[in-house]
Formats: C-alpha cells, sequence, structure tokens
C-alpha cells in the first residue's frame, strides 16, 4: 500500500516532468543544444497561468493555455535572441547566450513580479478518489490526464501531419531536409516555440499541483527536465515520456527506501548507470551510440 | 582594436565607481549585506525595507549626534563567497562604523573572519547558528539561537499546548534547518516525547509527497517543520491533500503573512512561537507595522522586525560610544533591556540574545497569541 | 620562440603584478583580484577540458568542491600544511575524474556533459548528507591559515602573491603541455576524433589524460579557496557556480590561453561594479554576457584562425555548422 502510494506520487510528479522532457527533447533535436534558459520559460509559463487564474478568474484549460502562449512567445524570442544569430559560430556561443538570457529573465520577473512565493488558487475542490487502499486526488488524475492527451496530441503531430513530419526531418538532417524543400529557419523556429511552449504548460501545471509560483522556480526542475530527456533518449519522444515518469518514480522510491536527503543522488546516479549500459537512454535510437 | 576599447571603457566605469562611492561629509555610515537579487531575494528585501525605515527614523529624530545615518546597501546574491568580498568592502571604507547582515548562518559565517580581523561589528538580525556570535568578538545576533528556542518548542508547544506523545520532524537542509531540528528534536526527547521520524528536504524542493508518505508510515501525533514560512505552507497543504489529521508545529521562522495566505485552511491549527506579534499594543510596534505596509504593501514577519530592530541598536550604540568601530563593539556588548519592537534585548557575553517566547497559534485564517501555556 | 617584444611584453605584465598590491593601498580590490586569480584558475583549467578536446564539461563545481573539501577536512582534522595540501587536494579531484573518465569518457557530447553535471550535484548533495565526514550542511568553519617558515599568511597581500604564483604555474604548465605531443592530440581529437584515431591517436588515453589535467587544477583552487575563507560549505558549489565558470571560459574565448583569464577578469570585476544597482544588478549581468556575445562570438580573446572548425562558408544560411544529423546532438 505503502509502496503503491509512493508509485503513484511518482507518476504525478513524473507525468509532469515527461511534459517538460518531450519540450526539451524537442528542443534539443531542433537546434541541437542544450538550453540554460529553459527553466526561465517553466517559471513564465506558470506566470502566465497565474495571472490568468488571479486576474481573469480563469478556468483549467484557460490557465494552461496561456502558459502555453506566453511560452511560445518566449521560444520565438529565444530562438531570435540566442539561436539564429549564432547560427553560422561555433555552437558554444549560443549555449553562453541562453546562460546570459536565463540570469536577465529570472533577475527580471524578480524585479517585475516581485521576490516573493505567490499562491496559485485551487482551481477545482479537491477532494479523494478512492483507488483500493492508495488515496488519489483529482487535481492529480487531472495533471496525468493533461499530460497524456498533450503526448497523444504531439505524437499525431509528429507523425500524421506535414509540419511534424518537416520537423523531425530538420532534427535529423538539416541540410537534407533543406535540399527536400523544407523551409529549415521557419520550422527550427517552430519546433523551439513548440517546445518552450509544452514547457510553460508544464510550468503551470507545476503551479496547479504545488499551489506555487515563484521567479526562481525553474533552474531545478530544468535540471530535472534535462535529466529525464537524456533518461528517456534524446530524440525519442515516447522516450521522454517514459524518461520524465521513471525519473518521478525513482525520486518518490529513493525517498521511501532510504532518506529523502538521498534523493537526487539516487536519480542521478541512476542515470549515469544507464548512460553506460545503454548510451543511447532507454528507448534512444540506436545510431546515436559511437 | 576592441581590447583597447574594452580598457578604456573598463577604466572609466572604475573611476565613476570610485567618486560615486565617496560619500559627503557630516553622516554617519552603516553597511547592510544582504541577499537583494537570487534565490533569497525574498529575505533580502525585508531587510533593505525596514533598515531603511530605521534609518529614515533616526534622521527625522535629528540624525546621530546631530550627524545623518546613510545606509550603504550591498547585494550579496545569498553568496558565502560575495559575502565575505562585501566584508571586506566594508571594513575597507573607514566612514562604514558598523554592519546589518547577512541573511543566512552560512554567508554570515563566511565574512565572519574578516569582520573580526579587521575588527568591525557585524550585527545579524537572522543568523541563529550556535557559532555564529562564537566566531569572534565582533559577531552579535539578535534572533536568539536554537539553544534556547528548541527546549520552548518541544516543553510549552509540543507537550504542554499539543499534548504531544510522539512527533516527527521534517527539515530543511541547510545549518539553520539541522540545528533548529537537532535542538527540538533532544529537548522534545529530554520531555519524554516519542521521536518516530527525521527527515530533510532541500531548499527548491516543492514536492513533500514522498517525504510526508514515509513519515506518516511512522504514525506520529505531531509533525514539527523546521522550514521558512514559503516551504511550511507548502508542506501543510501537501499534508491536508494526503488527506493526514496530525498536529502541526513549527519554529518561529514560519511567522508570517505569507504563511496564512499560501497555506490557507492547511495551515489552521499550526502552532509556533514567536516575540513580535503583529497584535502587539506597544504603540511603538504598531506604529512600525503601519510603517512597513506603507512601504512594502504587506505586513512584515520577525525577519523583518529583528532587522528593524538591528539598526535602531546600531545607531543607539554609535550614539553613546562615538564615531569609532571599537568603541561601538564595546557599547553594542553592553546593551541591556534595550526596547526593540522585537521585546527587550540583552547581550549574553559571546553575543547573542535569550529571547522571551510565547505561543503563536493560526485560528480561523489569524495569528492568535496563546498566553496560557508559557507561565 | 617569442621575440624580443614579446619578451619585454612579458616581463613588464609580470613586473606589474607583482607591484599590484603595493599601488592599489585597497585590500578590497585585492581581494576582488585574488577572486579573478582563483577564477582564472578554474576557467583556464575548464577551458584545457572544453577548449582543447572539445568535450563539454558542465560540472566542473564538483572537482572544485572535491579539492575544497579534501583540504578543510584534512587541515581541520589532522593538520596537514597548506602546502602538502595544495597538490593532494588537485590530486584527489583528479583520481575523481579518473573514475569518470574511465566510465564515461567514450560517451559523446551531450552524454558526456549529462554525466559531469550528475556528477556535480552529486558531489554536492553527498556533502550535504555526509554529515559525519563533512559536517554536512553546517559546513566547515576555523581552517587555519597556512604557514611558511613558521610565518602565518595572513593578509591579502600574502594570498595575492600565492593565487599569483599558482595562476602563473599552471599557465606556464598548460602552455608548455599543450605544445608538446600531449596538447597536439587533444587538439587533433577537438578538431575531428575519427581523423585524430585513424591517424593513430589513443584518443581515450589522451582525453583521460586531459580530464586528469584540467581536473587537478580545480582541486588545486578548491584547496586554495578553502584556505583563503578559513570556512567553507556546500552552498559554494553549485551548479550555477559550475556555470558562471563556464560562463567565464566562453565569454572570453575558448581553445587559447588568454580567453579564460580575459573571461575570468571580466565576468568576476563586472558584477562587482554593478553592486550598487541593487536589484537590478543582476538583470544588468545578464545583458551584459548578451551584449559581449552579440560584440565578440569568438570571445573577448578569441581569434577564429585558431581552428580551422570554425570556418564556415557564409553561404549555407540553411544549414547547420557541423556535420549534420542526429549524431551532433550535443551542447
Amino acid at each position: 500500500m505503502f509502496w503503491l502510494q509512493q508509485i503513484f506520487n511518482g507518476i504525478t510528479q513524473g507525468s509532469i516532468y515527461a511534459l517538460m522532457a518531450i519540450g526539451y527533447s524537442i528542443i534539443l533535436g531542433i537546434i541541437g543544444l542544450v538550453t540554460f534558459v529553459h527553466g526561465e520559460v517553466i517559471m513564465i509559463g506558470a506566470f502566465a497561468g497565474f495571472f490568468m487564474v488571479t486576474f481573469l478568474k480563469a478556468n483549467f484549460f484557460l490557465a494552461v493555455l496561456a502558459g502555453f502562449a506566453a511560452s511560445w512567445l518566449l521560444g520565438i524570442i529565444i530562438e531570435r535572441v540566442c539561436y539564429r544569430p549564432f547560427r553560422s559560430g561555433p555552437r558554444e556561443i549560443a549555449l553562453i547566450a541562453t546562460i546570459g538570457l536565463s540570469i536577465l529573465l529570472r533577475s527580471l520577473s524578480q524585479v517585475t513580479f516581485g521576490t516573493e512565493q505567490k499562491l496559485m488558487p485551487d482551481l477545482l475542490n479537491s477532494h479523494f478518489i478512492p483507488l483500493g487502499q492508495i488515496r488519489i486526488t483529482n487535481i492529480q488524475l487531472l495533471i496525468i490526464f493533461t499530460v497524456f492527451i498533450l503526448a497523444l496530441l504531439l505524437h499525431q503531430f509528429f507523425y500524421k501531419t506535414k509540419t511534424g513530419i518537416a520537423l523531425r526531418a530538420v532534427s535529423m538532417n538539416k541540410q537534407a531536409a533543406a535540399l527536400l524543400g523544407v523551409h529549415v529557419n521557419r520550422t527550427i523556429l517552430l519546433g523551439n516555440a513548440l517546445g518552450c511552449a509544452l514547457g510553460g504548460v508544464s510550468g503551470v501545471l507545476l503551479g496547479i499541483y504545488y499551489n506555487s509560483v515563484h521567479p526562481v522556480m525553474g533552474a531545478s526542475v530544468a535540471m530535472k527536465a534535462f535529466t529525464a530527456t537524456v533518461f528517456g533518449g534524446i530524440g525519442s519522444i515516447p522516450g521522454a515520456a517514459l524518461g520524465g515518469i521513471l525519473l518521478g518514480i525513482f525520486e518518490n522510491l529513493g525517498v521511501a527506501i532510504f532518506s529523502s536527503g538521498y534523493r537526487d543522488i539516487i536519480s542521478f546516479s541512476i542515470l549515469i548507470l544507464i548512460l553506460l549500459i545503454r548510451p543511447q537512454g532507454i528507448l534512444g535510437r540506436k545510431e546515436l551510440e559511437r | 582594436m576592441s581590447k583597447k576599447r574594452l580598457i578604456l571603457a573598463l577604466t572609466i566605469i572604475f573611476s565613476i565607481a570610485g567618486s560615486v562611492l565617496a560619500a559627503p561629509a557630516g553622516t554617519v555610515k552603516i553597511g547592510l549585506s544582504a541577499p537583494i537579487t537570487g534565490n533569497l531575494a525574498e529575505y533580502g528585501e525585508n531587510f533593505k525595507y525596514s533598515v531603511l525605515m530605521a534609518a529614515d527614523k533616526i534622521n527625522a529624530n535629528g540624525g546621530i549626534r546631530g550627524r545623518k545615518l546613510v545606509v550603504d546597501i550591498q547585494d550579496s546574491k545569498g553568496d558565502p563567497k560575495e559575502a565575505a568580498l562585501i566584508a571586506q568592502k566594508f571594513v575597507q571604507d573607514q566612514e562604514i562604523l558598523a554592519t546589518i547582515g547577512e541573511f543566512s548562518s552560512t554567508s554570515s559565517l563566511a565574512a565572519a573572519p574578516i569582520y573580526e580581523r579587521y575588527g568591525l561589528v557585524q550585527l545579524s538580525p537572522t543568523a541563529s547558528h550556535p557559532d555564529f556570535a562564537k566566531a569572534g568578538q565582533y559577531m552579535f545576533g539578535i534572533i536568539g539561537t536554537q539553544d534556547a528556542e528548541g527546549p520552548f518548542n518541544a516543553k510549552y508547544i509540543a507537550k504542554k499546548y499539543l499534548k504531544l506523545k510522539s512527533v516527527a520532524a521534517i527539515y530543511v537542509n541547510n545549518d539553520w534547518g539541522l540545528v533548529t531540528k537537532d535542538r527540538f528534536i533532544e529537548a522534545a526527547r529530554g520531555e519524554g516525547i516519542k521521536v518516530t521520524s527525521q527527515q530533510p528536504f532541500f531548499e527548491t524542493e516543492k514536492d513533500f509527497n514522498a517525504v510526508l508518505t514515509k513519515i506518516r508510515a511512522t504514525n506520529p501525533e505531531g509533525i514539527f517543520i523546521a522550514a521558512m514560512y514559503n516551504e511550511a505552507a507548502l508542506i501543510c497543504r501537501q499534508i491536508k491533500k494526503l488527506g493526514w489529521n496530525v498536529k502541526l508545529m513549527a519554529p518561529s521562522s514560519v511567522f508570517s503573512e505569507k504563511l496564512l495566505e499560501i497555506g490557507g485552511e492547511a495551515v489552521e491549527g499550526l502552532a509556533t512561537n514567536t516575540f513580535f506579534a503583529l497584535t502587539d499594543p506597544d504603540p511603538k510596534v504598531q506604529v512600525y507595522i503601519n510603517e512597513f505596509r506603507k512601504r512594502a504593501g504587506r505586513n512584515p514577519n520577525l525577519h523583518a522586525a529583528s532587522a528593524y530592530d538591528s539598526a535602531l541598536l546600531l545607531a543607539e550604540a554609535i550614539r553613546k560610544a562615538g564615531f569609532n568601530r571599537k568603541a561601538i563593539r564595546d557599547q553594542l556588548a553592553q546593551t541591556k533591556n534595550f526596547p526593540g519592537i522585537t521585546g527587550k534585548i540583552t547581550f549574553t557575553p559571546v553575543g547573542d540574545v535569550v529571547r522571551k517566547y510565547k505561543i503563536l497559534v493560526v485560528e480561523n485564517g489569524q495569528w492568535v497569541v496563546k498566553k496560557d501555556y508559557t507561565q | 620562440m617569442a621575440s624580443f617584444k614579446q619578451k619585454l611584453v612579458y616581463f613588464l605584465s609580470a613586473i606589474a603584478l607583482l607591484m599590484f598590491p603595493w599601488f592599489i593601498q585597497n585590500d578590497y580590490w585585492l581581494r576582488v583580484a585574488i577572486m579573478i586569480g582563483l577564477y582564472i584558475i578554474l576557467a583556464s583549467s575548464l577551458n584545457l577540458i572544453n577548449g582543447y578536446t572539445g568535450q563539454f564539461n558542465i560540472g566542473h563545481a564538483g572537482f572544485y568542491c572535491i579539492g575544497a573539501y579534501t583540504a578543510a577536512i584534512l587541515a581541520t582534522r589532522y593538520h596537514f600544511s597548506f602546502w602538502l595540501l595544495l597538490p593532494l587536494s588537485g590530486i584527489v579531484a583528479a583520481l575523481f575524474s579518473i573514475l569518470i573518465g574511465l566510465a564515461t569518457l567514450r560517451l559523446k557530447g551531450i552524454y558526456f556533459s549529462m554525466t559531469t553535471l550528475g556528477f556535480s550535484e552529486i558531489i554536492r548533495l553527498t556533502v550535504l548528507n555526509w554529515a559525519s565526514l563533512t559536517r554536512g550542511p553546517m559546513g566547515i568553519p576555523g581552517i587555519p591559515l597556512p604557514e611558511l617558515f613558521g610565518f602565518h599568511l595572513a593578509s591579502n597581500r600574502h594570498f595575492y602573491y600565492i593565487v599569483l604564483a599558482l595562476t602563473g604555474i599552471m599557465l606556464f604548465l598548460s602552455k608548455r603541455v599543450i605544445s608538446s605531443r600531449i596538447g597536439r592530440a587533444w587538439i587533433a581529437i577537438r578538431e575531428d576524433e575519427d581523423a585524430a584515431r585513424a591517424m593513430g591517436v589513443e584518443t581515450f588515453r589522451y582525453k583521460l589524460y586531459n580530464l586528469i589535467f584540467g581536473t587537478f587544477w580545480a582541486g588545486v583552487a578548491g584547496c586554495f579557496y578553502a584556505f583563503f575563507t578559513s570556512f567553507i560549505s556546500a552552498d559554494s558549489f553549485t551548479l550555477d557556480e559550475g556555470f558562471s565558470i563556464l560562463a567565464m571560459v566562453l565569454v572570453g574565448g575558448q581553445g587559447n590561453l588568454i580567453g579564460p583569464v580575459i573571461g575570468a577578469a571580466s565576468l568576476t570585476i563586472l558584477p562587482e561594479i554593478f553592486r550598487n544597482m541593487a536589484q537590478l544588478r543582476l538583470v544588468i549581468f545578464g545583458a551584459a554576457i548578451l551584449i559581449m556575445i552579440y560584440l565578440r562570438p569568438q570571445g573577448l580573446a578569441g581569434s577564429s584562425i585558431l581552428s580551422q572548425k570554425y570556418h564556415y562558408p557564409k553561404i549555407q544560411r540553411h544549414s547547420p555548422p557541423k556535420h549534420q544529423g542526429q549524431q551532433e546532438v550535443s551542447p
């Protein structure tokens, strides 16, 4: 019972990680670069949802939409500021640009939104749904459901629509994609915006699940997103989703078995072990390995 | 080309910075080292508002010995390395007579050797690490150490007020959290309360479900939450969402309007202690609270009040001792029954303050002082 | 061989650096200068790894942390001398890097980065959790002052000369190593690992040497830091610390020795200048990094002739700079 409860908590937390990881994985594929500004993307999304809920008394759906839209816009700005000007140079330059932008955005939002932690009001009366002996709240179910729906939609988008296929083509091979008539610049912009928008949605979900938004909330969760992406395998959307959920479960089981102080040590250790055994991640493509 | 220009630009910036730093004559300068930016900015802001308020109040009453009090605010980002650098800057500036800071014990301790070596007072409004005041003659802490608060929490809150037979602790894994938890647990065991579980968490964490589920499995009657008000509020909310009915208690760090705002119904019944209450009838406390609300747009918390007292305390010491760092330190060490808004302040020989605590409980979404249990 | 003019420049700047504490009678700026020296060692050692073999280590703070804690624990508990601990801390950090390297150097790009990041966090969290060894979150106070011939080195001036000497030795050795066989092997690996392997370079071995050499200096820097501040806690070795060392390397320009020096100096001085800006300080700092990158994308001291890899024909606007494909997903 205890273990089932822990695993279920892990799945809820993991499904938010999964959404972040999917977004991160899209960016990683399309830009080919680690980004350090993703934490701020998540934070801005969370604040967009927060303002929607507190000032416009919006419902869950609108809050998620606001997070999606705000981070989508931020994604466009990031592409213009950090990636496009340096496309022809060494990739480290774009990386340092994301570090600079991250510092700028985080401190700017402290100045504009205030430094305090903000309360995200409950969007629905939380109550329990008894499922056997474990306790599940309706909010947990809603979060898992939202992430599941989004993941399904994304899967359809990437495999069934022309734009989705173009995105995958660009992330595999930009030159070949250009030769086949894909508008590479526009696709990169779109991919980055989409990846960021998913980060924004996960920011809103984090805010709702933990009832709080904070200008400095992003940094630590962005690391989790990165970890989950590598966990599942870069360039694989089901992989990223699985990586996120597994990370959530490992974290919770780590606390249950050892002390809570060891939570991140355990998840990072498992990550390194997985990389040693299967460097391409759990569901990563084989050709990644060299 | 641009390297030369860079050097030129740097030279210009340096000279401007240098000229700005020189303060006008006829002033008294104290330093404030606090996290104005970074992850702890929220706490540094309280310091800034309160210390500036204190300075304005002193200046409105004619300043110190006819001189205007000026506060030199330096941002440490909450980084011990930067706190040490600021310490160096302050001790270097001969106009600075004493300093207030740092917020966290780690930063205060990192800066302590420098203040001590050069002989400049570092008065921390919040550092409650038992080693802090002992780090040197020039170190003073006014929040009161956990050596006194822990036994109070165990004896009066856990045993007499909540009547707990068993308790578990969840604590933030930093120096403050660890000491707070340890002192409480020691004292609770001394009172014959069974300790079922002790679990740490890290500062940036938001998800406490796993830890709480684990603690719940040990089935304690009460839980002691050694955390700042933000995290404490989230922990209480998650306890509620787990459907767990447990008695809540926490150290004085949770006393804040923010806890009520974020915690909502979930913090109902939470018991803590304080030596500063918003309902204190003392007019100078009420004047302070109103003024703070006007400037910051919210009610002050314990940290803010403590920073305000620190500034007044320093001003008083400077007034009595004159404009000499060593004399100010000696004067400060002799402080007896200084009437602060957080109560009477008397330093122990090492430079700590022993506080008189009151039990404070959340009832109907308000902080309520419980008088009956402390006598 | 350096020309006479170059030698003169070196000589004069050495004199200037030696005289610096006497010119500037200000302990605060002297302390800033010491911090710059410390970060020059850290950034340069990271540059050896990232700039010379093209590995991408983003968890340098972990090795720095190991060095600092090795020094602090051995000095406070077993009264080891500072001079012995300097190399010893470096060696301990390097031993950890062998562990990491043996396991992960075969991984490419991002996977190696991820491992270093994970390692850095594991080290910091272990320090926080293993209280019996490290005092956990309480930090280690009271690290004694270094001694030289029975004389306590206490003032900032002393520490300035120590860090100056360390930086000098570090840069000198780096220069020698880089122009040796080993260094050329590193550069060959950076330019094209497969080609290097085809030419008979044992890439794995040389990458490991590289990692050992780089992390050794991070450990030395940690030891210096511990003795300099006399109090250390895990707060000083966060991921952000690693990122800011990385930023110094990149802002200065990686792949040459002078770049990280300039990067470390400018990113240490800038926040000090902006310190009076209160809450806008970090906003300006972030903007300053962006502006510097726009003005000099190759880094403040970077030159584009260093690496042939960085010459891209301008016409390929729609194409990625490097070899294409998913394989190059790396930071």
